[in-house]
């Protein structure tokens, strides 16, 4: 088993050393988008409000389209999206997803970003085009978690290996690093890695759907009762006012609501289908309520899920942890760090493991050394870059969103071939040096460009805007850390039961 | 250990898929629930079969297994058609 384990994890490992840091990141999806966009103030509104003034806002911009979607504001997001699905009959118009202040409805002024929404997208999407990315992505986890079953079952001291760390020992403490990283946080993986295949299992395994079901739509609406999608009757109908809808969901759940969808707003088949907020409990599929447009009566509601529908729900709210409060959100985001660190020190492991003293490193080693710098030491580099990019691109420059994406995948394509010029070891401490510099530098950019500068922030107690700078210097102190260690010379020749480990 | 690795990827996916889709389409009960239970497990017939294919020494016994189960399972899911 120790072999395939190695296999599983060299072939995989560089994507989901990326997936790994990219999705920790996504923990606080929100609050990095918050911070891309410095112009917005945090504002706090009621989600009725909140649906009424988007309501108010879309009637005036798309009275005659086929869908609304709202996405209600929370603590974390601060602001409302909305998305039109317009009528193929009307005549086109520009239009995308749209963000309103909450209170008034209006579009709001600040600089076009992806925000946490590029890492997100990133995570299980690869910026490959649909489908391909989000396959890769899938075979990557697959190859995950056969070598998380393959390496518990290589590890047999696994219990032992918990509490060693030999700092300092060459590849035994690569291996220890390994070992503890991947032995500490061993459920966190095992969850993380199923929950993320099972967030696209009806993509992965659209089968037993079609054992089951002639139309796959109607499993969608067997077990999350969404309503079927009617068509429009043509008689015109005012909508009712939404807001109070929305409070009439949240009184029903105890919780609050997070998206409304209206179908043929204006006529006398319109419905409104509110969604409770994913923070209210484990299952992310969270329950819902259908009412009819021009009534407000109840139409449908989402049924209570049966035991293995509420473990896909909880299973996905699982990897995505809206549940989670502040404290519990860190605690995953260091367990995240932890599965990068495990793969990271596993594809560290591969070639010192297979590196022979006084020997010229073979054609397969010198590959996977470098590969191990350009996305190790390289990626952290892109996504610092993506940050101070969004701060030094003029917040008015048209087409800016892509170009902070594009400056993340330049910088990294960038330090991947220029580490080539330098030896490895070099490469190794001089990638972690710049990219401790870059996340330094993110809080000073900030700082000198928007009036949010971390001590400003730290005095107004915003803590999104406070902890965002600090955690980027933590980052820093941490890849900083690592420079210096990667810049030593390693200490003893390969120890023999780690080659016999490594051999088998 | 080409034959090896396209029974584990693509036999392995298809006697996992086979066998999901069996549990979902033969379980007794609510038919949302029985497709769920085997979307759920899929994965882990998934993982299992393919690291079976590296387990096994003889590749006679991989290939018979793995595409035995996929064609035969197959076979059956074919003959029971979608749940009435």
């Amino acid at each position: 088993m120790a072999w395939i384990h190695g296999w599983l994890g060299l072939l995989a490992g560089w994507i989901l050393f990326a997936m790994f840091l990219t999705g920790t990141a996504s923990y606080f999806r929100p609050e990095i988008t918050r911070w891309m966009q410095p112009e917005l103030p945090g504002r706090s509104v009621t989600t009725a409000q909140a649906a009424t003034a988007a309501v108010a806002h879309l009637q005036t911009v798309g009275a005659d389209d086929v869908q609304w979607y709202i996405y209600l504001p929370d603590a974390r997001t601060g602001i409302t999206r909305v998305f039109e699905q317009p009528n193929p009959k009307a005549p086109p118009r520009p239009r995308g997803e749209l963000q309103l202040d909450p209170r008034t409805g209006d579009p709001i002024a600040a600089r076009d970003t992806r925000g946490g929404e590029h890492f997100y997208r990133f995570h299980f999407q690869l910026q490959l085009p649909y489908p391909w990315g989000r396959w890769l992505a899938g075979l990557c986890g697959l190859f995950m978690l056969g070598a998380i079953i393959s390496g518990v079952v290589t590890h047999k001291r696994i219990f032992a290996d918990f509490f060693t760390l030999r700092w300092n020992k060459g590849q035994r403490s690569w291996l220890d690093a390994h070992n503890v990283s991947a032995v500490l946080a061993l459920p966190y993986h095992a969850v993380v890695t199923y929950t993320g295949l099972i967030t696209l299992v009806v993509m992965y395994m659209p089968w037993p759907i079609a054992a089951n079901y002639a139309k796959p739509l109607d499993f969608a609406q067997a077990a999350y009762g969404l309503p079927a999608d009617a068509e429009a009757s043509g008689t015109p109908a005012p909508l009712v006012p939404v807001g109070p809808l929305v409070a009439a969901a949240e009184r029903r759940w105890g919780a609050a609501a997070t998206r409304v969808v209206i179908r043929h707003p204006g006529d006398r088949a319109a419905t409104v289908t509110v969604a409770r907020h994913p923070s209210a409990s484990l299952d992310a599929r969270g329950a819902s309520v259908t009412y009819a447009g021009a009534t407000g009566q109840v139409i449908t509601q989402s049924p209570d899920p049966g035991p293995a529908l509420a473990t896909i729900g909880v299973m996905l709210g699982l990897h995505i942890a809206q549940f989670a409060g502040p404290a519990l959100r860190w605690t995953l985001f260091l367990l995240g760090a932890t599965g990068a660190a495990m793969v990271g020190t596993g594809l560290l492991l591969w070639t010192t493991a297979r590196r022979r003293p006084g020997v010229a490193p073979f054609f397969g080693l010198r590959l996977v050394e470098r590969l191990n710098i350009a996305v190790v030491a390289g990626l952290p580099i892109g996504m610092a870059a993506f940050f101070l990019a969004n701060r030094l691109i003029p917040a008015d420059l048209a087409g800016r969103a892509d170009l902070e994406v594009q400056a993340m995948f330049w910088t990294w394509g960038g330090v991947a071939l220029l580490q080539l010029l330098r030896p490895a070891r070099r490469a190794w401490a001089e990638g972690f040096a710049i990219g401790a510099l870059a996340f330094a530098a993110v809080p000073v950019v900030n700082l000198l460009t928007t009036a949010r500068g971390l001590p400003w922030s730290l005095a107004a107690g915003d803590w999104t805007f406070a902890g965002f700078d600090i955690a980027m210097l933590a980052i820093a102190l941490l890849l900083g850390i690592a420079a210096r260690r990667a810049g030593r010379p390693p200490r003893l020749p390969v120890s023999r039961r780690s080659k016999v480990l490594v051999d088998a | 250990m080409a034959a090896r690795c396209v029974t584990a990827l693509v036999g392995g996916y298809a006697a996992a898929a086979v066998l999901a889709t069996l549990i979902a389409r033969l379980l007794p009960g609510d038919r949302a629930e029985a497709t769920a239970w085997g979307m759920t497990l899929s994965f882990l017939f998934y993982a299992v079969i393919g690291l079976w294919c590296f387990h096994e020494g003889r590749l006679a016994r991989v290939l018979a297994a793995v595409w035995g189960l996929a064609l035969t399972g197959g076979g059956l899911l074919w003959l029971l058609g979608v749940r009435p």
